[in-house]
């Protein structure tokens, strides 16, 4: 039995959206800016993809920038000022190291991993152009009270405006791991800005979004033809973003179900295994928590040797911190909400997706069982 | 149980060795000697992938596994060395280097320091206790293939009792691997504390007995020598750290400019390619004064400078005493094939010449089968 529990890191393309991109690799390959018929198809067809993903998250097409996956969207979005930022101290990567090239305040987090958006108003200066918080934190799963940070970014706003001070202040939101189990509407969320990846959700890789409402002037990060209102230059992926637009519909329609289905399989992961290793520690929001993510530590144990021995087994699982490759530098995810060093370093992520089953929960949770056991025997804890 | 540390670089002969000496009933820990994790223009480091592969095999074996950072020093003892060895015209030998330095000094010190009583690595070839009743090479190394590890306490027990420098260095059952050239410049003391579990198998074999086992590196290709050399070449390597000279290229004979080359410190005794000299037969490179930044090449495959029966050494170094003055075998380069030759003091004598025997190149000396050291030549 093969069995994937790493679809925060990457998901398998469905066959449907496969199925959706084929005929524009050959057969329908023209460049969306020729003038002749077919071309102007696939110029209408392209449209009609970006207006089915716009539908989906509440926005107008002329709204939605379509990148080479959320990486480059992050990037599209900071461009967009150079002042003062504010963002969470567990972002993914791409933002913190964006938000580290300008003047930027780092808020801390709770041990959940939740960030207060008291804090996040407390953060803002008076040149503060933007906040940026993820929705869903791909490491620990952990989901952020956005809805509640928006309104906190409205206070602020009107307090400007009663004072005079015209900067602008926006919301950005990094939604790459929420594709497919959260509600990604800009409206309800109450964000300016939006970063959405194919890659998480059946999509294709290398296809994401940048949703910029019309009040944020946007500053192309890449020049040339001016493709996508001028935003971003570059021929258009038209496979991609078909491709988006189809597996971001069937994740919408399926997100409901998905969603308890996922957390009904995460939590029999997670009850075995606290029964039979009390000492787990699981960390991440215990209610506000991507149903199909489980952040499970065994203190004292080396989570790459786990992931090492599971990979034998065909099971195939993250490890929630650093490996021996990059020694020293833990996840600042895990050191922020508070892990100590031993902990961290015994960590597994589990993440389930559309192919995990009753069998697949059982057969990992056995080889999981096993690995550790000869884990902890090796270094003679048992 | 005897506390044996692996040198563990992820390829599949040190895999196997590990997976020997597990078998054997050896108390095994697996390191990863962190020696070079630099990137170079047009190669991706593999480092961190063969680390994993490394610590993965650990794992499918159930050892401990550390991580043994040398970086610092391989820079300091190998790079610089190597570099500064070209600077003044030779031709250095980072291998030879390496083991001196770092596998057989600074990792054995370390692993003793950690607990060990034993280093091993994936080398092909095989240490003797020299005080086993025969000096015949062949009857030696079956006593040492066949010495079950339960007897290794006594053995080692009476080799340390008897003399600081005793265990001898032998050449490995696959003469085609044999890997003592690399090992010339070890001492007889880190020997007596080493295992080569793998001197008496063929490369062929190593890779059937990796896969029975289900190690993954089985059929991980061969890195040559020092990784990073082995995959861009020494040229570019060293146009990291040299700046480029122009200088010409000069026919030995009509003593006429043929060329010009981008520093003389790029080109080596005998070598026939990268010469930007156009036409007609092939150059080959017989000598270069690195004040001058000149080369001299010679169309003349018998050219005098290209061939030596005389080879004076430096840096002597043997395995245990030095030897008396007589008739040895000699290798010029690994897996050059053994030739007679006379010692005397320093010197060497061949009566059949070797052709491009440089100046920094390390000349091993064996005694039949035992490798008992040799010199870099001056």
């Amino acid at each position: 039995m093969n069995v994937f529990m790493d679809y925060a890191a990457a998901t398998p393309l469905d066959s449907d959206v496969l199925a959706a991109m084929q005929p524009y690799f050959a057969e329908k390959f023209y460049n969306p800016s020729s003038p002749y018929a077919p071309a102007v198809a696939v110029r209408r067809e392209y449209d009609a993809a970006k207006s089915v993903i716009a539908s989906i998250i509440g926005a107008r097409s002329g709204e939605i920038t379509m990148t080479a996956g959320a990486t480059e969207s992050i990037n599209l979005a900071f461009g967009a000022g150079d002042g003062h930022v504010v963002v969470s101290n567990i972002e993914h990567q791409s933002v913190l190291s964006v938000a580290k090239r300008r003047e930027h305040t780092l808020v801390s987090v709770d041990y959940n991993g939740r960030v207060d958006p008291v804090a996040i108003k407390r953060a803002i200066r008076e040149d503060t152009w933007l906040v940026s918080v993820g929705l869903a934190n791909s490491e620990i799963g952990t989901i952020q009270p956005i809805s509640k940070i928006a309104e906190v970014i409205r206070q602020v706003r009107a307090e400007r405006f009663a004072v005079g001070n015209a900067t602008p202040l926006y919301l950005h939101s990094d939604a790459s791991q929420g594709a497919g189990q959260l509600d990604l509407h800009v409206a309800r969320l109450g964000v300016d800005m939006l970063t959405i990846n194919a890659a998480k959700m059946y999509g294709p890789k290398q296809v994401g979004l940048l949703y910029a409402a019309r009040s944020v002037k946007l500053q192309p990060q890449i020049v040339g033809g001016g493709q996508e209102q001028g935003l971003r230059s570059g021929t258009e992926n038209v496979a991609g973003v078909i491709g988006m637009a189809a597996a971001f519909r069937k994740a919408d329609a399926k997100r409901h179900g998905e969603v308890l289905r996922l957390r009904e399989l995460r939590d029999a992961i997670q009850t075995k295994l606290c029964d039979v290793f009390p000492e787990a520690v699981i960390s991440g929001h215990h209610k506000n928590r991507l149903a199909g993510h489980l952040h499970i530590s065994f203190p004292g144990l080396d989570a790459e040797r786990l992931v090492f021995g599971l990979e034998s087994r065909n099971v195939y699982v993250a490890t929630g911190s650093a490996c021996a490759a990059n020694k020293g530098t833990r996840s600042h995810v895990l050191t922020a909400i508070g892990l100590d060093d031993a902990t961290a370093d015994g960590s597994l992520r589990i993440t389930l997706g559309k192919d995990t089953n009753p069998d697949a929960v059982e057969y990992a949770v056995d080889a999981i069982t096993q690995e550790v056991h000869r884990e902890m025997k090796r270094i003679g804890r048992v | 149980m005897t506390r044996v540390f692996v040198g563990m670089s992820g390829g599949v002969d040190s895999s196997l060795t590990a997976a020997l000496l597990v078998e054997q009933g050896y108390d095994v820990t697996g390191v990863y000697m962190k020696n070079w994790t630099q990137d170079l223009p047009g190669l991706r480091c593999p480092w961190a992938d063969d680390l994993a592969d490394a610590k993965r095999v650990a794992v499918h074996l159930g050892i401990d596994f550390e991580v043994f950072d040398f970086e610092n020093e391989y820079k300091q003892k190998v790079v610089e060395y190597m570099i500064d060895e070209y600077k003044l015209g030779r031709t250095p030998n980072p291998d030879i280097m390496c083991n001196q330095e770092v596998k057989f000094r600074l990792f054995l010190d370390t692993a003793l320091e950690h607990g060990a009583d034993m280093i091993a690595t994936g080398h092909y070839a095989r240490v003797q206790n020299r005080f086993s009743v025969t000096k015949s090479s062949e009857t030696a190394s079956h006593q040492v293939s066949n010495r079950a590890p339960a007897s290794f306490e006594t053995w080692a027990a009476d080799v340390a009792e008897d003399s600081p420098t005793n265990a001898r260095l032998l050449t490995a059952e696959d003469q085609n691997k044999d890997q003592t050239y690399f090992l010339y410049r070890v001492t007889g003391d880190a020997l007596q504390k080493t295992l080569f579990p793998l001197g008496q198998y063929t490369k062929p074999e190593v890779r059937k007995m990796a896969e029975e086992r289900g190690l993954t590196t089985a059929s991980k290709p061969d890195s040559q020598g020092i990784c990073f050399v082995g995959q861009i070449g020494i040229r570019d390597f060293l146009s990291e750290y040299v700046e480029q000279k122009p200088g010409d290229i000069i026919d030995k004979q009509t003593g006429v400019k043929v060329g010009t080359h981008d520093g003389a410190i790029f080109y080596t005794l005998g070598q026939r390619h990268g010469l930007d000299v156009g036409g007609g037969l092939p150059y080959y490179v017989v000598g270069k004064d690195m004040d001058k930044n000149e080369v001299y090449v010679s169309r003349d495959l018998q050219d005098d400078s290209l061939w030596r029966h005389d080879i004076r050494l430096t840096a002597l170094h043997w395995i245990n005493e030095a030897p008396s003055d007589g008739e040895y075998l000699i290798r010029v380069r690994h897996r050059a094939p053994l030739v007679p030759a006379t010692l005397t003091n320093d010197v060497l004598h061949m009566t059949e010449p070797q052709r491009a025997v440089a100046a920094g190149q390390s000349i091993a000396i064996y005694d039949g089968g035992v490798c008992i050291g040799g010199g870099i030549v001056s």
